[in-house]
């Protein structure tokens, strides 16, 4: 209950937003095709709620993000932990991983279709690979800030390598990983929905770019704002809180 | 109100303008280079026979011999310019095309001669 | 470690790279196109070049970043700014902005193509609104995260609005666009790429995706290898430097 008040104010502006559209519509300032009303929309939303269409596609993106993570999240951590075990080795492959930081995502589409055709095969491969480079990265970045003297302490005491990696290692790079897979999922939610729209028939992404053949701009818009609220609940209720209690619980940094 | 803001600041600033300011200047410097190389080299392209046929006449039918066989690209490029109505091994025929645009293609460097069409068959 | 024994596992993990390439491209029982050799993406990098491909491409979706960059520049930095000045209208603004920063142009493109078709602007609608909110949103912030003291300060000497927007606030806000206008370039550079393959008017995206198309592989892994390096290129030598010189110049203390 304690948070209901601001919940009903960060509501208000979309409620105005929402006002705004109508009052547009109503207006006609722009034609019906281009600007349905906000009424046709949520109709549109509930019979597409209704009949399936609308979960079928929602259960197809979030199951490939879900699968993505499970996949790429493990490997690149492992990858990121043995790599970074070694400080030469994570000194030069830092920047090379950086690089293809800068090229994940959507740039993989075609060699992806190459290698697995149309489906959602490559559509999921395009999530791994933004999440694996991601999360990677900020795991090598992550375990080279880990101080020397956590290591050395470690050692000391008599710790073998194992110990070394989940005691001190690990705990110590994770707000760096759970920021990189935060960062991950962002920009491979619309690097999906992007593939989605090119390479694959189901998912909110072809559900829009199809609507669009057919001029359809109700659905579309349904599947705009689908895919708005899902990357909304899904960063406010999961993400961001988990971040906040990874640096609470591992940071070195004091949370102020 | 911090000191730093006036004193390291300075020297950081000139380090910004070191890495931008030079990457900025060498960019500048290629891309005009280009473009004079460009500028210079494009009157060689144009048949001596087709410069003069156009002083005259609105538009050509012209030839362009490429040194390589056209791809979907370079059709593409060359609609913009004119007609095409045919491709030979790695010449491309083009229909009506203007002075300007002529000049325009002279530009490309990847184009090797413009001349015009011998006959039209 | 000395920059020797650096260039040294450098050199050693490219050549090792390349032979594993190499061999496996020889030796997999798979199609010749699905696994180009690296001398055939050297190959094709020469091909498109000497045809005239490449630059063309390059500068096409270069031009297209540009003009995103100058006009959301000019959008979002005034919006930010008009926003950011009175509590009441950040708060109030600030979880739309949020939102339609979240929901990228791509996500948009369908609708940019019903209203404007397959061509030149949709692209650019999209890529432009990729950018404009990220700047618009962290502009906003800054404006926000300016203490207050120095606003009051200028005030109580009886400085106009304008010098107060120009002297304290728009440098202090500064560090802030900067890192907005390097996230939503980081946001549309991707944003352009799929908008062009999607909608087909030349660019890098639409290079590597045609290249699939006749399974022209090489085409596609240089083509890649270009879109990265572009960025990293703009990304050193321009954003980055940006964005630590307004840290470092304007920054505040808090920081």
């Amino acid at each position: 209950m304690r948070g209901l008040k601001p919940f009903a104010r960060g509501l208000l502006p979309f409620v105005a937003l929402v006002l705004a559209w109508a009052a547009v519509t109503r207006a006609g300032l722009v034609a019906e095709i281009f600007l349905p009303r906000p009424e046709e929309v949520l109709r549109t939303g509930w019979d597409m709620a209704l009949d399936g269409s609308l979960w079928t596609n929602i259960v197809a993106s979030l199951g490939r993000v879900a699968l993505g993570l499970v996949v790429s999240v493990p490997l690149a951590v492992g990858a990121g932990v043995a790599v970074g075990l070694s400080r030469r080795l994570a000194a030069v492959l830092e920047p090379v991983a950086g690089f293809f930081n800068s090229l994940s995502g959507i740039a993989w589409l075609p060699l992806a279709v190459t290698w697995f055709g149309l489906g959602w095969v490559s559509v999921t491969f395009i999530m791994v690979n933004t999440v694996f480079f991601l999360v990677f990265f900020n795991t090598l970045v992550g375990v080279r800030t880990v101080p020397r003297v956590f290591e050395h302490a470690v050692r000391t005491l008599g710790g073998s390598r194992r110990h070394l990696i989940f005691q001190v290692l690990v705990p110590g790079a994770m707000p760096s990983i759970v920021a990189g897979i935060r960062m991950g999922i962002g920009f491979g939610w619309r690097a999906l929905i992007a593939a989605e729209m090119i390479a694959t028939s189901t998912g909110l992404g072809f559900l829009i770019f199809n609507a669009q053949n057919f001029h359809q701009t109700d659905t579309i818009l349904v599947g705009i704002i689908t895919i708005g609220l899902i990357w909304l609940l899904t960063d406010r209720l999961v993400l961001q809180p988990l971040e906040r209690w990874t640096v609470e619980r591992w940071g070195m940094v004091s949370a102020a | 109100m911090d000191g730093r803001a006036l004193g390291d600041g300075e020297r950081r600033v000139s380090t910004l303008r070191h890495r931008t300011g030079r990457f900025a200047l060498v960019v500048g410097a290629l891309v005009l280079g280009w473009q004079a190389f460009l500028a210079l080299s494009a009157p060689r392209r144009v048949d001596g026979a087709l410069a003069t046929q156009l002083e005259q006449a609105e538009y050509a039918n012209i030839t362009v011999t490429l040194g390589f066989p056209p791809e979907d690209f370079h059709i593409r490029v060359f609609q913009t310019h004119g007609i095409v109505s045919g491709v030979r091994g790695t010449t491309v025929l083009l229909n009506r095309v203007t002075p300007e645009h002529v000049r325009r293609i002279s530009r490309y460097y990847w184009v090797q001669r413009i001349s015009a069409q011998r006959s039209q068959s | 470690m000395t920059t020797r024994e650096t260039a040294v596992t450098w050199l050693s993990l490219l050549g090792g790279f390349l032979a594993v390439w190499s061999v496996a491209a020889a030796t997999l029982p798979v199609p010749a196109y699905m696994l180009p050799p690296p001398m055939a993406v050297l190959d094709a990098f020469t091909d498109l070049v000497v045809k005239g491909i490449l630059p063309a491409y390059i500068a096409e979706s270069l031009r297209r970043m540009l003009l995103a960059a100058l006009i959301a520049f000019a959008i979002g930095v005034p919006v930010g700014i008009g926003l950011g000045v009175s509590r009441r209208l950040a708060e109030f603004t600030y979880p739309l902005l949020n939102f339609f920063q979240s929901v990228s142009g791509i996500a948009w493109l369908p609708l940019m193509l019903v209203w404007f078709g397959f061509g030149e602007r949709t692209i650019l609608v999209a890529v432009n609104y990729t950018v404009v909110f990220p700047v618009a949103l962290n502009t906003l912030l800054g404006v926000r995260s300016v203490p207050r003291i120095y606003v009051n300060g200028l005030r109580t000497l009886g400085a106009p609005r304008w010098r107060i927007a120009r002297d304290v606030i728009l440098p202090g806000a500064l560090p802030s666009i900067a890192t907005g206008m390097r996230l939503g370039l980081a946001y549309g550079w991707r944003a352009l790429i799929a908008a062009e393959m999607l909608v087909g008017a030349h660019g890098l995206g639409f290079m590597i995706f045609s290249a699939q198309n006749f399974h022209l592989t090489a085409r596609i892994v240089l083509g890649m290898l270009v879109i990265g390096a572009l960025w990293l290129v703009l990304d050193y030598f321009v954003f980055r430097p940006l964005e630590q010189a307004t840290i470092e110049r304007w920054g505040l203390i808090q920081r």
